[in-house]
Order: C-alpha cells, then sequence, then structure tokens
C-alpha cells in the first residue's frame, strides 16, 4: 500500500518535471545563461566575433567607475525612471478615477486615452519627432498660438529627455489607467457615500480612501512601469541616437553602443549588469518602502 | 447608523427638493465632460496628425501659412511608400513571429502553469520563483548576451532568432496557474475517477474552463511582439526577414525626416492591423489590458 503511494508520488514528481522541462529548456537558455554568462564576460576582455578572450578581473568595473560618461548615462536613466513612471502612474490615476465616475461615454474616453499602447515604439517615436520639429511642427505652433516661446525640444540638450518622458505619459498612462480602472471597480461605493455625506472633499476622498484601498494594484502598476521603461531604448534609437551631447543617453543605449558600435563585449557586459543592479536596486526600493506600507483588504 | 449610509439623503428630503437634486445629480460629474473632452482630443492628436499628415504634399507639411487639413487629399503617398519599401513581406514575417511565439508560449506555459497548480514535486517553490524572476530580465537588460549566443548558434538573421528568446514567459505561466488553481477540484477529482490521466484532465476539463485567461494572455503578447523593436531589429539585416516595426524604421532613416507624408504613411499601413482589430474587439483587448493587474 505505502509503496504504492511512493509509486504514484514518483509518477507525479517525473510529470511535473516533464511538463516544466520545455520552458525550462527556454529560460536556461535564453534568460539564466545570459546573465550567467555577462557575469563571466564583464571579468574578461571580449571583442565581438573574436574567439579569443583574456582574463582582466575588475578592470571592466573600475574602468566603469572612471567612466564619466556611464554616470551622465546612469543619471538619464534614473531621471526618466524616475519621472516618467510616477508622472504617468499620477495621471492614469486621475483618469481613471475620473472615468470610475459613472461619466457618459465612458468607454470612448478609455479608448481614446488607452490606444497609444496599440501604437509600435518606433511609429509613436516617428510620430513624435514629427511633433516636435522646431520649425514646423505642430507643438511649436501651438506654443506660438499661446503667446509662449518655441523650444528646440529633440535638439536642445536640455529639453530632448523631458521631451521624450512627456510621449512615455501619452504611451503608457492609458494601459496603467486600465488596471487601476479594475481595481477602483472592487473598492466598496458606501465608503465613498458615507465619506461625502461627512462633507469631505473629492481630493480627501481621493487621498484617505481610494489610494488606500487600491494600494496593492498601485504597487503592482509602480513595479510593472518600472519594468516598462526599460523600453527607452526604442525611443533613444528612433528620436535622437543618444543626442544631442549624449543628453538622451540611456543604459540600455550605452550597453548597444559599447557592444555593437565598439564590439566591446566585456565592457558592454559591465554595464549590463550595471543595468541589472541599477533595475533590481529600485525595484527592491520600491517593496521596501512602499511594500510596506501597502494596505490588503482582509488581511490585517 | 453605519449602516445608514447606502441611503442617499434625496430620499428622505422633501418631495421637491428630490426632483431638484435629481435634475442636478443629472448633471453631475458631468461637468468633468469639460476636463475630459480635451484631455483626449489631446491624446488622439498624435493619431490625427499620422491620419492626416500621410494625404499632404511634402510642401504643405513645410509651409505654416499652409492649412491643417491638405488642400487637396493626397492619397499618392501610399502607393509611393509600397513602392520603396516591401510592406507585404514585411507583413507576413510579422505575422510569422508573432504567431510562432503565440504557439510557442501556449505550448510551455499550459504545462508548467499545471504542474505548479495541480502537482507536488520537490522544489517547487524555487522553481516557480526563478520563472516568476524572468519578468524583471525582459529581453532589454540581457541582449546583449542573448545576441552573442545566437550568433554562436549561427540563428543571427533568421526568423528563428525573434523568436526562441520569448518562447517561455514566466508571465504567462503565473497568469495560468492562478487559474487552473479557481477550477473546483471535483472536477478534476470525478475525472479521475473516469479513468482519465493528468494531461487527459488538462486538456478536456482544465483548458476548456480558462478559455478567457488564454485569449487575455493571448492578446497581451501578440500586442507586445507585434510591436517588438529592440530585439528585431538587432538579429536581421536582411530585407526578406524583417518585420514591419523594423521596415518603418528603415524607411525612417532612408528619408531622414525629409519626406513627411510618405513616410506617415507607412505609419498608417504599420500601425494600422492592431488598430482595426482593436477596434473591432475592444472589449475583448480593453478586458485583457485591464486584468493583467488583479489577482
Amino acid at each position: 500500500m505505502s509503496q504504492n503511494l511512493v509509486r504514484t508520488q514518483r509518477k507525479e514528481m517525473l510529470l511535473a518535471y516533464a511538463l516544466l522541462l520545455p520552458s525550462l529548456v527556454f529560460l536556461a537558455a535564453f534568460t539564466y545563461w545570459p546573465i550567467v554568462r555577462s557575469i563571466w564576460f564583464s571579468l574578461h576582455d571580449v571583442l565581438l566575433g573574436d574567439p579569443d578572450i583574456y582574463w582582466l578581473g575588475a578592470e571592466n568595473y573600475l574602468r566603469l567607475l572612471n567612466d564619466r560618461l556611464f554616470w551622465k548615462v546612469l543619471g538619464n536613466t534614473a531621471f526618466y525612471t524616475l519621472t516618467s513612471v510616477p508622472l504617468s502612474i499620477a495621471a492614469a490615476l486621475l483618469l481613471a478615477v475620473a472615468l470610475d465616475s459613472k461619466l457618459r461615454g465612458m468607454a470612448i474616453y478609455r479608448s481614446a486615452f488607452f490606444y497609444p499602447v496599440m501604437i509600435p515604439s518606433v511609429a509613436a517615436g516617428m510620430v513624435w519627432v514629427f511633433l516636435y520639429a522646431p520649425g514646423y511642427g505642430p507643438i511649436n505652433e501651438a506654443l506660438t498660438g499661446l503667446g509662449l516661446p518655441r523650444l528646440d525640444w529633440l535638439y536642445d540638450s536640455k529639453w530632448a529627455l523631458p521631451a521624450i518622458v512627456i510621449m512615455s505619459i501619452w504611451k503608457y498612462s492609458g494601459y496603467f489607467m486600465l488596471i487601476l480602472l479594475a481595481a477602483l471597480k472592487l473598492v466598496p461605493s458606501d465608503l465613498h457615500e458615507a465619506a461625502k455625506l461627512d462633507g469631505i472633499s473629492a481630493w480627501d476622498r481621493l487621498i484617505h480612501i481610494t489610494i488606500p484601498m487600491i494600494s496593492p494594484t498601485l504597487y503592482f502598476v509602480i513595479i510593472i512601469g518600472t519594468l516598462h521603461s526599460y523600453q527607452i531604448f526604442d525611443y533613444v534609437y528612433v528620436m535622437t541616437q543618444g543626442g544631442p551631447a549624449d543628453s538622451t543617453n540611456v543604459l540600455t543605449f550605452y550597453i548597444y553602443q559599447n557592444g555593437f558600435q565598439y564590439q566591446d563585449i566585456g565592457y558592454a557586459s559591465a554595464l549590463a549588469n550595471a543595468l541589472l543592479i541599477f533595475v533590481l536596486g529600485l525595484i527592491g526600493l520600491v517593496s521596501l518602502t512602499l511594500g510596506r506600507r501597502v494596505h490588503y483588504l482582509g488581511e490585517r | 447608523m453605519v449602516l445608514d449610509t447606502s441611503v442617499t439623503p434625496d430620499i428622505a428630503a422633501a418631495p421637491a427638493a428630490a426632483r431638484r437634486s435629481g435634475w442636478r445629480r443629472a448633471l453631475k460629474g458631468q461637468w468633468l465632460h469639460l476636463i475630459m473632452l480635451p484631455l483626449a482630443f489631446l491624446w488622439l492628436c498624435p493619431l490625427i496628425w499620422i491620419a492626416v499628415t500621410s494625404l499632404k504634399t511634402s510642401a504643405e507639411v513645410f509651409d505654416p501659412a499652409a492649412g491643417f487639413f491638405p488642400a487637396i487629399p493626397n492619397f499618392s503617398n501610399y502607393p509611393s511608400t509600397l513602392s520603396v519599401a516591401p510592406f507585404g513581406k514585411y507583413l507576413v514575417n510579422s505575422i510569422i513571429v508573432t504567431s510562432s511565439i503565440l504557439a510557442g508560449q501556449l505550448v510551455t506555459i499550459t504545462l508548467a502553469a499545471y504542474a505548479f497548480a495541480r502537482l507536488n514535486f520537490p522544489g517547487k517553490n524555487v522553481l516557480f520563483t526563478l520563472f516568476l524572476l524572468q519578468v524583471m530580465f525582459p529581453i532589454y537588460a540581457i541582449f546583449l548576451t542573448n545576441f552573442v549566443t545566437l550568433r554562436e548558434m549561427g540563428l543571427v538573421n533568421t526568423i528563428p532568432a525573434m523568436i526562441v528568446p520569448f518562447v517561455a514567459s514566466g508571465y504567462g505561466t503565473f497568469m495560468l496557474r492562478q487559474s487552473f488553481r479557481q477550477v473546483p477540484s471535483e472536477l478534476s477529482d470525478a475525472a479521475r475517477l473516469d479513468g482519465c490521466n493528468h494531461l487527459e484532465i488538462l486538456w478536456h476539463v482544465y483548458l476548456p474552463l480558462v478559455q478567457p485567461t488564454l485569449i487575455a494572455f493571448g492578446i497581451i503578447s501578440v500586442v507586445t511582439h507585434w510591436n517588438d523593436y529592440m530585439w528585431p531589429l538587432l538579429v536581421t539585416n536582411s530585407e526578406d526577414i524583417r518585420t514591419l516595426p523594423i521596415g518603418l524604421g528603415l524607411l525612417a532613416k532612408a528619408d531622414s525626416g525629409a519626406d513627411w507624408p510618405r513616410l506617415m504613411a507607412g505609419t498608417t499601413i504599420v500601425v494600422s492591423p492592431l488598430l482595426v482589430l482593436f477596434v473591432i474587439f475592444q472589449r475583448r483587448f480593453i478586458d485583457s489590458f485591464m486584468h493583467t493587474g488583479v489577482k
């Protein structure tokens, strides 16, 4: 009897491993092996397509620490993530709250804000190059119409990165808005009714009722948003190629430059590891600070 | 007292006041349109610009005195963009790549999700964490070494190169595992008593019940990989295997901003397939993306 049990348990175990095998093969080859390998590469002098590699130890990392461009690029990456993620989530939250209040034509609004998610990043980047064009672009025409000074946008090292941030808000808010809308629908409406009766303002209700009630989803959206911010590579590649004067050069693009343009796989791998540490650090920071304060319904 | 909060005040009030507040309630909240309407228009502007510019002449684009709309709609930009870039070929490649990724993912995530949801085996938690970690390491973070690996495998500049890094999906496995766990275990117990083995139960009991999740995952996967730019850009260098976004990028590079109407015609062609599907299947698209965040 117990031998039978052991046999079925063993059969179940073997079946489980067999079912996981297809995924594990691909995960191992294209997710975990690359990470191990990039640590290995970063300790060597490796050129793309050259079979000979030389041990360097920590030299690539020392070079990185002394690379002024690396620090600039890291700063740009941090600037982009720390502005575009909070701003698009704030916009998404306001849009979601507005659409949750039984507004007529809600479905049309929802689609109007969501459709940029469907647009390929190249296409989005290209249209915005046109919109931002200093001479004939509609945005400058609009600024002139409002009596504001015209800007050089993507050609101005002060404005190029903020210009990409503005485009990202347009591109991603709709997605975050949808996720937050789903969460808002689960907030019991009598909470709001009660607060309204007590004369609590809409703003205070947003801060003290809505945000705490949807905090798990908000937290999830922050993580998703941080991971989405990798996609800035596409925009930088299409819109600015890192310029002007490296003002839009970000880590993913700098890795590409070193690995593909200069063929320096060793140094590019050290940069890639720095990127992984940056993102993991950011996500760790978010989960330590916000994750602790997240309020889960029915879990106290 | 607390229970009373669901009662709205005007029910208790005098009839006249109730009528007035009913009228006010109908209008109330609708003032939001004053903000939302211009905002929605602002959001639609880039799309409107793509369409309108694709019908202009180059001269009209650069002339600030020309109106917002073209004097005469100039449809010749479409044939002209199709003659410089083989968008038909790109379209076929995009369909092959996107559907192969989806097919591969559906197989791998279904099998893995069933193991995680319904089977017991040593190392389950560690393996599940490994699957979830993949979400943190998208191709943008590890493209460099993946490129080196594919080069060694001789796969660079082939269709499979655009597919293989995405066949396993930690995210999809997670999504499907959650759905499998919601299937009542009585159903699978009954099937087992009828003599079904695990694979038969998976196929006949579980898969039909989680169809909404499969569709939601499918839509998200298709949108992601249809629009993907970086990875296909890095691993392709010949015309006959490029996808739509790469083709559009090349057209932009060749034009170098000189021929906006033709470029916007190309953009319209590239943007249309998904947008048309989105308009037709709006509910499904919205629902899929909406529930990515709810556990």
